[in-house]
């Protein structure tokens, strides 16, 4: 089974683009996706993307305190353990 | 280092709304300024373009931030070099000049070729520019953005008038998200945008449930290129004014 980075490499390449190009497989997690220039209409999009795939929901608590694509890992990790 | 003037530089006045000024920024690809833009950056900022993955988001940040050092170098009687900024929790950013913050209230939006400055002395503001998408997929969003009466009459429109719409509301509600600082750790549903707004009227204030005693003026600057807006917090007198105009 893919891991979570897998899945969430794949979700980027599969969702996101900027100025009309993919965002590159080799992104760098530690940087947030509006660093990236992603619009903030695509991190939400993409936030909801991300939840149906996982099954879960982001709570507004949560939403600030994940910061970029590392940070998105991790805690999916921690909800799966 | 000397700033252009705003007749010769790649922003120009766009509107006044309140005591707010606003600025358009043109980023369009044809504007071969961004090495002079460059040149205004300090290395904190330098650092932070760098970490743009592609050309355009670099482009964009670097003639943005040099517009708005320009906005603000004028409106402080400072040199740029004097100027820094610092973000705040939520990443909005904040003026310091010689590293002491200043009494200044900004933001910055853009989106393809089109970006805004907002400032003003005092008060919270937040401004926000897209440029609309007819393709885009706005399933995603509608449940996470629009309250009940907006979700109603966006159902009542198709088309193009639809996505006017979902823009309009959208750009209206992340300008006053921009304005608290927050982002998105706010319910964006909560934010109940006024009916005559959703009826086409282009300006409207509002409250909300958390911060019942502010009043935020809202005001739609969309025109044929984009969809934006500001928001901007009222003062007591000014919020009581617009509440009763005869008085």
């Amino acid at each position: 089974m893919a891991s979570t980075e897998e899945r969430i490499r794949q979700l980027v390449a599969d969702n996101l683009e900027v100025d009309g190009k993919p965002l590159s497989s080799s992104l760098d997690l530690g940087v947030s996706l509006t660093e990236a220039g992603v619009s903030s209409m695509d991190v939400v999009a993409f936030t909801k993307v991300v939840a149906q795939e996982f099954n879960i929901e982001f709570s507004r608590e949560q939403c600030p305190t994940i910061n970029n694509l590392q940070e998105l890992i991790e805690f999916l990790d921690s909800q799966a353990a | 280092m000397i700033m252009p003037t705003i007749d010769n530089s790649w922003w120009r006045h766009f509107r006044t709304v309140g005591g707010v000024s606003i600025i358009h920024v043109d980023l369009s690809p044809e504007k071969e300024c961004e090495g002079e833009a460059l040149a205004w950056l300090d290395e904190q900022e330098q650092v932070r373009r760098q970490r743009f993955v592609h050309a355009g988001p670099r482009r964009r940040f670097s003639l943005c931030r040099a517009a708005l050092r320009a906005v603000l170098c004028e409106a402080l009687n400072c040199k740029n070099e004097q100027l820094s900024f610092q973000t705040s929790r939520y990443g909005k950013p904040f003026a310091l000049v010689q590293d002491m913050p200043a009494s200044a209230s900004f933001n910055v939006g853009h989106s393809g070729n089109h970006g805004l400055v907002a400032y003003a002395p005092t008060g919270r503001l937040g401004v926000d520019i897209e440029e609309r998408d007819a393709q885009r997929d706005l399933s995603l969003l509608i449940d996470t953005v629009l309250g009940p009466e907006e979700r109603t009459a966006l159902a009542l429109t198709q088309g193009l008038a639809r996505t006017r719409l979902f823009f309009k509301l959208w750009i209206l509600k992340e300008a006053v998200l921009k304005a608290l600082g927050e982002g998105f750790a706010l319910d964006a549903t909560c934010i109940r945008i006024p009916a005559a707004m959703l009826g086409g009227k282009k300006s409207g204030m509002l409250r909300l449930p958390r911060l019942p005693a502010v009043t935020w003026r809202i005001e739609d600057l969309g025109n044929q290129e984009f969809a934006a807006a500001v928001a901007y917090e009222l003062d007591t007198a000014s919020a009581k004014k617009d509440e009763h105009p005869d008085a």
